[in-house]
């Protein structure tokens, strides 16, 4: 899954440190999720989407493969 | 990035200090393997310095969690497991050092000796419950992932080193070995699942 969550932390001038304190999770889950290399649980992706007060489509998109399908 | 100031033991991170209780450990292994050394009681004994290894390892490991922790909340559960696991460690040296000295210097029979033999692996049991009660605790469901990951790669290889290690030995081509190996094996498997975490998530989980 594909996200924004860099640009949207780097908007914010947050460390990948203060990303992970607000959302009471490691800088290392921070980092595995903004690579792409580990998509978040639903609650975990509710709670990234209430903290940056936007709906969960304009932080995660499936990839391409994923959204072909429907 | 160096490391910071109080972080590790004697300057070193918790990988050096398992590289050393992997390679002391590697050793006493082609020590037995080899029959350079076929006293059990000695094999037993010399256990100790890897085991003796992992207290500085998990020191090392509790100061890096706790510098990265930082009020996230990444450092508390595996705090925890840390302290348990220590625990259990020094309560593991403590049971084979009592083992090896009571059934070398006194005929030990009957309960006391069934205790005593009981004693090492209850310790092991613990460091068990250790990883499982992490599994439980850690509120990060990353870093539970990567601990679960660890462990299905540790079952995996001690699963796998068992069944061929069995038939080999049937097949009288591999020496004998005592039940209890299958446990060293799979700490090893946790080092792999380690390994195999950081290749694919660029974390390692728990140490």
């Amino acid at each position: 899954m594909k996200n924004r969550l860099k640009v949207l932390r780097a908007e914010r001038d947050w460390s990948q440190q203060d990303l992970a304190e607000q959302l009471g999770v490691s800088r290392q889950s921070v980092n595995a999720i903004e690579t792409g290399r580990y998509d978040p649980s639903l609650p975990l992706a509710f709670r990234i989407a209430g903290l940056f007060a936007l709906p969960i489509e304009q932080i995660f998109e499936p990839e391409e493969d994923v959204a072909g399908r429907d | 990035m160096s490391a910071p100031v109080g972080n590790g033991v004697l300057g070193r991170g918790p990988f050096f200090w398992a590289g050393m209780a992997l390679m002391t450990m590697g050793v006493i292994v082609a020590l037995g393997m080899t029959g350079a050394v076929e006293q059990k009681p000695l094999l037993l004994l010399m256990l100790l310095v890897p085991l003796s290894l992992m207290v500085p390892l998990f020191v090392a490991a509790s100061r890096r969690a706790d510098a990265s922790g930082q009020g996230c909340g990444k450092g508390a559960a595996q705090a925890r497991y840390i302290r348990r696991v220590i625990l259990f460690a020094e309560l593991y040296l403590i049971a084979v050092a009592a083992m090896t000295y009571f059934t070398k210097t006194v005929e030990t029979q009957g309960v006391v000796r069934v205790v005593l033999a009981l004693l090492p692996g209850f310790a092991i049991v613990g460091v068990l419950w250790a990883i499982g009660r992490l599994i439980v605790e850690e509120s990060d469901e990353f870093m539970r992932m990567l601990v679960i990951r660890q462990t299905l790669v540790a079952t995996a290889v001690a699963l796998c080193g068992a069944s061929i290690w069995g038939f080999l030995e049937a097949a009288d081509i591999v020496p004998h070995l005592d039940a209890y190996w299958v446990v060293v094996a799979w700490f090893a498997g946790l080092g792999a699942g380690a390994v195999a975490n950081r290749i694919q998530f660029g974390a390692w989980g728990a140490v």
